[in-house]
Parts: C-alpha cells; sequence; structure tokens
C-alpha cells in the first residue's frame, strides 16, 4: 500500500479521487490548499503527489518547487491543469518531471497513472522504506 | 509687405481724361451772370448819363430861343459865338431852320463830330410871337463811349471768375470722375488689380484717402489669397488650421527632423510627457523618450515602426502602455521630418486584460463543474462503486454542478445582455422579506462549511414592491455570496432590511478582507477583480457585482460601497417601493 498526497481546493474533486485512489488500495492524504499540502509533506513525504495546478496560498507549481527543494526528488507526481494554461504550464511541469493530466479527466485514467507511480517508487526504493 | 509704390503718369493721364469730360456748366452760368449784370449797369448808367444830357440840351436851347425872341442875335456869327460861349458840355451841335424849314445856322463842336446821342427842338418864335423855325440841338452824354472798354472789362472779369471757380471745381470733381472711370473699368474686368484704381495724390486729400481704401483693400486680398500670392497665403492658413487640429487631437503628435531634434509636439504629447509643448520643442528625441525599447525605434532612422511600449507615468512609478507609431517621410519628400504619434493605451490594456481575466475565469468556472461531472459520471459507470451511498452521492454532485453550470450561464447571458443594453425585467410583486429569506437559507450551507456567521435581520413584514423576483434574486445571491466568498472562517455576514420612506434598503455587512478605496468604484466594472492575491484565491469572473448594479438600476435604484482594507464591507442597495412601471 503506498501513501498518496492529493492537494485539490474543490471539495467534489478531492472527493472524488479519493474515492478511486482508495478503492485501487492507496492510503490517501487530503490536503484543501497547497500550504496545507506542504505540511503534510513535511510531516510525512508520501510516494505520489497529486495536485491542482490553480490553490489559493501556494500554487501546483510552486508546491512542486517546495517538495523538490525538501528532499522528494523521486516522489511521483501528477499535476491536473487546466486546458486553458495547459501548453504555457506543461513545459515548466515536464521539466520538474511531473505527469501533467488536464480536467475534465477522468478519475479510471488518473488511478491508473498514480498505480503505476506508486509500483515504480516501490521497486525504485524498497530498501528505503524497510 | 511693402505698399507697392503709386505710379504718377497714369494717374495724371487719368487727371487729364477727366478735365476733357468735365463740363463746366455752374462756371459758366455765373461768369454769364456776372457778365450781363455788368452790362446791365452800364446800360442804365448810359440811359441816365443820355437823360440828363438831353434835359441839359433842351435848356440850353430854350435859353437860346428866349434870345432869339428878344432879337439877342440875328446873323450866324452872333449865332454861333453865342452857343459857343455858353453850351453845355453835352451839347455837340446846334442848328436853326426858318419857319420854311430851310437851315439858317449851324454849329458843330470841333472834336465830338458823330458821337451825339440824341437831339432836342425847341420852336423859335420872334418878338410878336409868331413861328419862326425851330431850333435843333444835338447832344452827347458826358460817357459816351465809355460803354465799350465797361464791356470789355466785364468781359474779362467774368471770364476771370469763370477760371477760377473751374479750377476750384476741378480739384473737387477731377478725382470723383477718375473714380467714377477706374471703378467702371474695375467693373468691366480692364482692370484687374485694384491698385490700378489708385489715382493721383495731386488730386487732393479725396484721391489720397481713397488710395488708402484701395491699398488697404489690396493687401487684405493678398493675405486672403490674391492669386498671386495666393499659395503662400493658402499654407499660412493651412499651417494655422493643421496646428489647431493637432493640438486638438486627442493623441499625441511629435516632429523630429532628421538631426533627431523635435520640431513639433502637439499638446496630447505634452500631457501624455508631461511637460510643457514649448519645453519639449527642440529637444533630442531620445533626451524626451529615453526608454530602451524606444531609442533604437528612433535612431533606425528610415524605418516606420508601429509598437506598444510601457513608458514612466507623470509621476515617475507607475508605467503606462503607449503605443508609439514612427511615420517616415518618402524618398524625395520635401518634408524630411518623421512623425511619432503616441497614444495611451493603457486603458485599452486593461481591458484587453479583464477580457482575457474574464475568459480565465470563465473557462476554469466551467471547467470545474465539467470536470466534476465527467469524473462522478464516469464513478457511476463503474461496478466498483455500486454502493447505494456513492451513488446517491454521485447524483447529488451531479445536480449541484449542473445547477452551477447553468448559474453560470446564465451570468454570461446577463452580462451579454447587459452589454447590447438588452436586459428587460419581467415586472410583478415580489416579497423582498421572503426572497432575503430564501436567499440567506440558501447560502446558509456556503457560510456554515466557511465558518462564517450568516445572520438576516429585519422587521415582521415589509411592503410588496413593483419587480423582477428572478433578477432581484440574483442580486441578493450575488451579494450575500461574495460576501461569504471574502470572509475569512469566523467571520460574520449580516444581511439586514430596513424600509426607509418610500425605499427599501438592503443592507449586505461582512467582517472580510475589504476592498481598498482605489477599487471600490472599480468593482461595480464588469470583468473586474481586483488583483490581490486573496481575492484571486477565490473562483469567480467579476460579472457579479456588475450583475447586481445593472438589475438595481433598472429596478430605479443603487447599489454602493462603503470598506476598508481588512475591515470587512458593506453594500447598500436602495429599492424604490413603487418601483416605475417598465417603458
Amino acid at each position: 500500500m503506498s501513501r498518496v498526497l492529493v492537494a485539490e481546493d474543490d471539495p467534489h474533486i478531492l472527493r472524488v479521487v479519493s474515492l478511486w485512489l482508495n478503492r485501487q488500495g492507496h492510503e490517501v492524504i487530503e490536503a484543501r490548499n497547497g500550504i496545507q499540502a506542504l505540511e503534510l509533506f513535511e510531516r510525512q513525504p508520501p510516494d505520489v503527489l497529486v495536485t491542482d495546478i490553480n490553490m489559493p496560498g501556494l500554487t501546483g507549481l510552486e508546491l512542486l518547487d517546495r517538495i523538490r527543494e525538501l528532499g522528494g526528488a523521486d516522489i511521483g507526481v501528477v499535476v491536473l491543469t487546466n486546458r486553458w494554461d495547459h501548453r504555457e504550464i506543461g513545459e515548466q511541469l515536464n521539466e520538474r518531471g511531473a505527469r501533467v493530466i488536464p480536467k475534465p479527466f477522468s478519475p479510471n485514467e488518473l488511478a491508473k497513472v498514480v498505480s503505476e507511480m506508486a509500483s515504480r517508487s516501490a521497486g525504485a526504493a524498497p530498501s528505503g522504506r524497510e | 509687405m511693402s505698399n507697392p509704390p503709386v505710379s504718377a503718369a497714369p494717374a495724371s493721364r487719368q487727371a487729364d481724361r477727366a478735365a476733357k469730360v468735365i463740363p463746366e456748366p455752374i462756371g459758366l452760368a455765373i461768369a454769364a451772370l456776372i457778365f450781363s449784370l455788368a452790362i446791365a449797369i452800364a446800360l442804365v448808367a448810359q440811359h441816365r448819363a443820355n437823360r440828363s444830357a438831353a434835359e441839359q440840351a433842351r435848356e440850353a436851347a430854350q435859353g437860346w430861343g428866349a434870345a432869339f425872341a428878344a432879337g439877342a442875335w440875328k446873323d450866324h456869327d452872333e449865332f454861333t459865338s453865342r452857343v459857343a460861349a455858353t453850351r453845355p458840355k453835352v451839347v455837340v451841335a446846334a442848328g436853326a431852320r426858318d419857319a420854311a424849314g430851310a437851315v439858317q445856322y449851324a454849329w458843330k463842336a470841333p472834336q465830338r463830330a458823330g458821337r451825339e446821342s440824341g437831339t432836342v427842338e425847341v420852336a423859335l418864335r420872334d418878338a410878336q410871337g409868331a413861328a419862326a423855325g425851330a431850333l435843333v440841338v444835338s447832344y452827347a452824354a458826358a460817357n459816351a463811349g465809355a460803354l465799350f472798354p465797361f464791356v470789355g472789362g466785364a468781359l474779362v472779369v467774368s471770364l476771370g471768375v469763370y477760371w477760377y471757380l473751374y479750377r476750384r471745381l476741378l480739384t473737387h470733381t477731377l478725382p470723383f470722375a477718375a473714380l467714377e472711370r477706374s471703378l467702371r473699368h474695375h467693373a468691366q474686368g480692364i482692370e484687374g488689380d485694384l491698385r490700378a484704381l489708385q489715382l493721383s495724390d495731386s488730386l487732393g486729400t479725396v484721391a489720397q484717402a481713397w488710395n488708402g481704401l484701395v491699398l488697404r483693400i489690396a493687401q487684405l486680398e493678398k493675405q486672403g489669397g490674391a492669386p498671386a500670392e495666393q499659395s503662400d497665403a493658402l499654407r499660412r492658413f493651412e499651417a494655422v488650421s493643421l496646428r489647431t487640429a493637432l493640438d486638438r487631437l486627442p493623441v499625441g503628435v511629435l516632429r523630429v527632423s532628421p538631426d533627431e531634434r523635435i520640431t513639433y509636439a502637439n499638446a496630447a504629447v505634452a500631457r501624455l510627457l508631461g511637460r510643457a509643448a514649448e519645453e519639449l520643442t527642440d529637444q533630442v528625441i531620445s533626451d524626451v523618450l529615453d526608454a530602451e525599447r524606444v531609442r533604437p525605434l528612433l535612431s533606425a532612422s528610415r524605418r516606420p515602426a508601429d509598437e506598444t511600449l510601457e513608458l514612466p507615468d507623470r509621476d515617475g512609478q507607475t508605467r503606462r502602455a503607449m503605443r508609439l507609431q514612427v511615420a517616415v517621410p518618402k524618398d524625395g519628400e520635401p518634408d524630411q521630418d518623421r512623425l511619432l504619434v503616441l497614444q495611451d493605451v493603457t486603458h485599452l490594456r486593461e481591458m484587453e486584460q479583464a477580457r482575457d481575466n474574464f475568459l480565465y475565469h470563465v473557462t476554469h468556472e466551467l471547467r470545474t463543474p465539467l470536470t466534476n461531472i465527467h469524473a462522478y459520471a464516469e464513478t457511476l459507470t463503474r461496478p466498483d462503486f455500486d454502493d447505494e451511498q456513492t451513488r446517491k452521492e454521485c447524483y447529488n454532485v451531479i445536480v449541484s454542478e449542473t445547477n452551477r453550470l447553468s448559474k453560470l450561464v446564465e451570468d454570461i447571458l446577463s452580462i451579454s445582455q447587459l452589454e447590447v443594453g438588452s436586459l428587460r425585467l419581467e415586472l410583478g410583486d415580489v416579497d423582498l422579506l421572503r426572497l432575503m429569506r430564501e436567499m440567506v437559507q440558501d447560502n446558509l450551507g456556503a457560510a456554515d462549511e466557511k465558518g462564517v456567521d450568516l445572520t438576516l435581520k429585519a422587521p415582521p413584514k415589509t411592503p410588496i414592491i413593483r419587480g423582477d423576483k428572478r433578477r432581484l434574486a440574483v442580486l441578493l445571491n450575488n451579494l450575500i455570496g461574495n460576501a461569504i466568498k471574502y470572509t475569512p472562517a469566523a467571520g460574520r455576514v449580516d444581511v439586514s432590511l430596513l424600509v426607509e420612506g418610500r425605499w427599501i434598503r438592503v443592507v449586505v455587512r461582512d467582517s472580510g478582507i475589504g476592498i481598498s478605496e482605489a477599487d471600490q468604484p472599480k468593482v461595480f466594472e464588469k470583468f473586474y477583480r481586483c488583483a490581490r492575491d486573496e481575492v484571486q484565491a477565490v473562483a469567480g469572473t467579476g460579472l457579479g457585482l456588475a450583475i447586481g448594479r445593472e438589475i438595481a438600476h433598472l429596478h430605479g435604484g443603487d447599489i454602493r460601497v462603503a470598506s476598508a482594507m481588512g475591515q470587512g464591507s458593506t453594500f447598500t442597495v436602495d429599492l424604490p417601493i413603487n418601483a416605475r412601471e417598465e417603458e
């Protein structure tokens, strides 16, 4: 079982993402904004981060930078973006090794991507976890 | 402009011509009158002299007749010696006839022959009183012969008078005749140039005054575009009106010479650059517009340019967006100055920014419910989530997000109607108190979720107003919704309803983040959202208050805001109880 931190300011989206990830057998930690997500990350780094790009306080991009600074270099990151600014921000996110999923998205597809990342990180650093 | 020299030759020729045409009846009449008068005087004098001469002659003759009757003289010698001795000066000849008529005696004054002007005859009687013939005496007036020299003198005098009068009149009438003649020529187009109408100064004051008038008119005509100097005058005229027009333009215009100096700056550019137009003239252009991006545009001499630049505002702190266009002269054009047109497009930029923001927020607002509908609908299709509770939750989210979508679409529709001015009210009786209760009720969930205390204070009963219930609901909902959105947890939103005379007042007071004084007038503008992080973090289209204000206005009411940063905001809506029936 892997830990997934989900940062999303819309409660309905947060809920549906949690629902699907839980059903896939992940432990989901919910954050309502970027700052809360950063706090939760510092408390216990997750295996995968799913974050919205537009959030009050701290944007998804800023959150990603902070997490990379805090040593979370290997953590798989999925960023939910708006199609509107997808192109501009897509490159920046790719540079930081994040996977971009534009809204509206399929929760099934998101769950698959997260599971892939979780198994990869579990395979890459099994010794670190034991 | 100097007066053209008056050429004397044609003017004097005109005087000659005038002299020929001038008839002089008055002078002639006066001269004739004088002459006739002189003749009359002479004739009267002559007549008088004659009469007196005849008297004297008759007297002398009667004297001699008496002497004859007394027998004082008998023969010729005696007669002639007596006549010669006693004759008055007027008697020039004397003779005697006998009763039969034969001449018996005769005497003549030696030097005065042929000058007699008349004769008198006296009967002779002898001592017995019998007729003895007649005595005939010829006389001549004392001034006889003076008539002709006198007439000659009168003629000379009257001719002299005539000549004098003629000269006098000539000096006065000559200019008028010349004037008449030249005016006639001008009217007939013989003399095109007004200056040809000038008269010789020798024609006196009338001519001099006339010349002054003609010169003045000629000058005015020249200024106004007399054919010869037309281009010059036209150029001056165009320069003046062009300058006026340029100064009235709301667009900045600079003229820059090939050596980079400003040769002209209009009023608008002076305003834009915060300097006096006179101060700008003669400056090197790059000293005036020295922003980094401007310099290459201006030194890249011969290329036209059209760019939008950020220039520091007059206060030196904010920057304004300026569109700079450079128009360059064509090769071989006489005017090699470049024309720079400067326009403040800051407001345009702001509007573009507002439109982009609007699109961004609209798509964001659209995407969120769409994302939810998509995700929850997909969840419903999966057998993994077939428990009743999850399915119910999915349905609820889909319904609420669909409502959110339709609300958003309605907002956008309202704003587009507002844009074209076609927003119309559907009037009916509205119980505003009841409507407010519903709106507060609807927002309680959102308030609870945020930890904001939402309250309603109102009298138990308020008048029914005429209005559009649906639109008023939108207005109230927008105000309450905003208050909750921009009030942090543990804050409060107090909604109250008051009746003030013929008005119903709705007050929505919150303890939220507040609105800066600069932003307060702008919050009612379409698409406007404050740039502050606290505002940008909250989803919104910047339409709610714009729509709200329009609805208040359409009801004949108004809306206003009072606020201070960090101390909450109070929105007040006044609606008339008897809203006017819609047109």
